[in-house]
């Protein structure tokens, strides 16, 4: 048998193998080196010192949510190139319900659509080959070419600690969605990592995922893509096991700041710098705003200014009864501007996602767990046109 | 990173979860001749096949993903076996187990937030990963040269090099060599190991 195993055409074989090996492990390397210059981040440059946003509520309401689903979570905007703004949500009976789909409206001229349905469990189980149990947070990002990614919360057995994250692609305009794979973020069968809020753009028409782990420790990372929507590299973000859901900032071409959802005894929102376009990472000191396990969005405005969505809290309140919007002229130092909304305990404001559309604000947030509420607001400054 | 389309990762599903499929099969159930064996392996085979949740692959999917390219190659070394006839073999070489379970704890550790290695974006795109992954499939030619563990050097060459061809099962060359149901196969390799070690001990130590 000895012989058998050591006859010279397995040994050939064998060698064979070893060479194929190597001749495709060379190919993929040089692939790689040849696209291996670090993208930049995108950010425009802004005459004079950035602007401290002023901001002027101009309309409140609701997105109108699909007939008889009384539940609604998560919501996530992106801006086509045609100027319209794209709201994504899930929604269904109640959370992690067997009927919870993942919808989208569509704000132009001033109104919303009616919610049309992207993709339900059944629908991604079809195109994913295999089982989906639970439908979860999105985010959206348009790519150069007008692609619209949605990436996706989609879990598998077992509960959110089993999420994994799916990409879908739509080539138009939003009207139709197909799957394109289950990103690979951990050795574990891919789970355990969830996607809430929105990308930020790379100089090369690619763009930043954030994202983050969710198995007893939480700590955050980000995916980085090319502008064909391919991913190229994954980081974690800085080495806190308590903070998650980061919601990037971009200073400049390198700087990039992540302000994130504290599980930590701080209850401050948690805060990391990165000095090379979020490759690698370092945590710093919490920003002086608190946080008590609610989730944040933040986005550079325009005219260099930035803003940040963040819950606060009333005495003997509610932890997400009062939703806040603060704003700061580099990232760092945050100064509350105004309520976007101040209900009573027990009322729940949260989970915000906001755009830039012109020199329109555009913020939406989870209202009672019921519907997608949305608040627009000038930019007056008159300096936040894109 | 340099991913493989979905498209192929459904079908490497299949394929590998049908070799898994036949291996627990034929390990379980006692056959004797190679047709009643077939049949199980075949059977087993076709059944991923079948549309939406009638397939297991659609709930092992649910659960576990895609098997590592290693795993089915070793389940494919289990069912080769029962074949030739060769079930005193081991199918999982303790050398093997010792060093899955061994760098699957530290893999998972960082993967968990235990630690803050940054290991597994390092199976995607370092570029030290394509010169371990040859260095390795180097070794386990040496393995099989030398006529000893020769299934299982065979089973990790050809991960290897399937890895290397197709970027199956994810891109990741940590995920071509090991999953969570082949670690706990390891782990359980290597506890069976040391509990017949001190049951050994235990039976042969000197009474005074």
């Amino acid at each position: 048998m000895s012989r058998a195993r050591r006859s010279p055409r397995m040994l050939v074989l064998a060698l064979a193998c070893v060479m194929l090996g190597a001749a495709a492990e060379w190919r993929r390397a040089a692939i790689t080196g040849a696209t291996a210059r670090e993208p930049r981040l995108a950010v425009k440059p802004v005459a004079g010192a950035a602007k401290m946003p002023r901001l002027v509520p101009r309309s409140s309401q609701r997105i109108p949510m699909p007939d008889g689903v009384p539940a609604a979570h998560a919501s996530a905007l992106t801006v086509l190139p045609s100027g319209e703004l794209l709201a994504f949500w899930w929604a269904g009976s109640r959370e992690s319900a067997p009927d919870v789909s993942l919808y989208l409206a569509r704000w132009a001229d001033g109104r919303w659509s009616s919610a049309q349905k992207v993709v339900d469990r059944a629908g991604l189980g079809r195109q994913l080959g295999f089982g989906v149990r639970r439908i979860g947070n999105p985010s959206a990002w348009v790519g150069p070419d007008g692609r619209v990614h949605v990436f996706m919360v989609a879990t598998g057995l077992g509960g959110w600690a089993a999420a994994r994250v799916v990409q879908l692609e739509s080539a138009d305009a939003a009207r139709s969605f197909t799957v394109r794979r289950v990103l690979p973020l951990t050795p574990l069968a891919d789970t355990s990592v969830l996607v809430r809020t929105n990308p930020v753009g790379l100089d090369d028409g690619g763009w930043l995922l954030p994202a983050y782990f969710e198995l007893r420790n939480k700590y955050p990372m980000v995916v980085s893509f090319d502008a064909d929507g391919a991913p190229r590299w994954l980081s974690r973000i800085g080495r806190s096991t308590t903070a998650l859901q980061p919601a990037l900032l971009p200073v400049s071409g390198t700087e990039l700041r992540a302000v994130m959802r504290d599980i930590g005894p701080s209850h401050r929102v948690q805060q990391a710098v990165s000095h090379d376009a979020g490759r690698h990472w370092e945590d710093v000191a919490p920003l002086d705003l608190p946080n008590r396990d609610d989730s944040v969005a933040a986005l550079r405005l325009a005219n260099g200014g930035y803003v940040l969505l963040h819950n606060d809290t009333l005495p003997g309140g509610s932890p997400r009864q009062w939703l806040r919007l603060s704003t700061s002229a580099d990232a760092q130092a945050w100064t509350p501007a105004l309520d976007v909304q101040r209900g009573n305990a027990g009322d729940e404001f949260s989970y915000p996602s906001v755009q830039q559309l012109g020199r329109q604000l555009h913020v939406t947030y989870t209202a009672q767990r019921q519907a997608i509420g949305h608040q627009v607001y000038d930019i007056e400054d008159g300096e936040g046109a894109p | 990173m340099t991913l493989p389309e979905l498209g192929l990762q459904i079908l490497w599903a299949r394929l590998a979860w049908g070799v898994v499929g036949a291996a627990l099969l034929l390990s379980l159930l006692p056959l004797r001749g190679t047709k009643p064996r077939a049949a199980v392996a075949l059977l087993a085979l076709a059944a991923m096949w079948l549309p939406g949740p009638a397939s297991p692959a659609w709930w092992l999917g649910l659960a576990f993903q895609q098997p590592s390219g290693l795993f089915a190659a070793l389940c494919g070394v289990s069912v080769w076996k029962r074949f030739a006839d060769r079930p005193e073999q081991q199918t999982l070489p303790l050398a093997l187990a010792a060093a899955l379970v061994a760098g699957g704890l530290v893999l998972y550790a960082d993967a968990v937030g235990a630690l803050a290695l940054g290991l597994y974006p390092w199976g995607f795109d370092a570029p030290q990963a394509p010169v371990a992954a040859v260095v390795l499939s180097v070794l386990a030619l040496a393995v099989i040269v030398r006529g000893r563990q020769h299934a299982a050097a065979w089973a990790v060459l050809l991960a290897l090099t399937f890895h290397a061809v197709t970027h199956l099962p994810t891109g990741n060359v940590f995920d071509a060599l090991l999953d969570p149901l082949l670690w706990l196969w390891a782990l359980a390799r290597c506890v069976a190991f040391l509990i017949a070690r001190l049951r050994g001990r235990a039976t042969v130590a000197p009474t005074s």
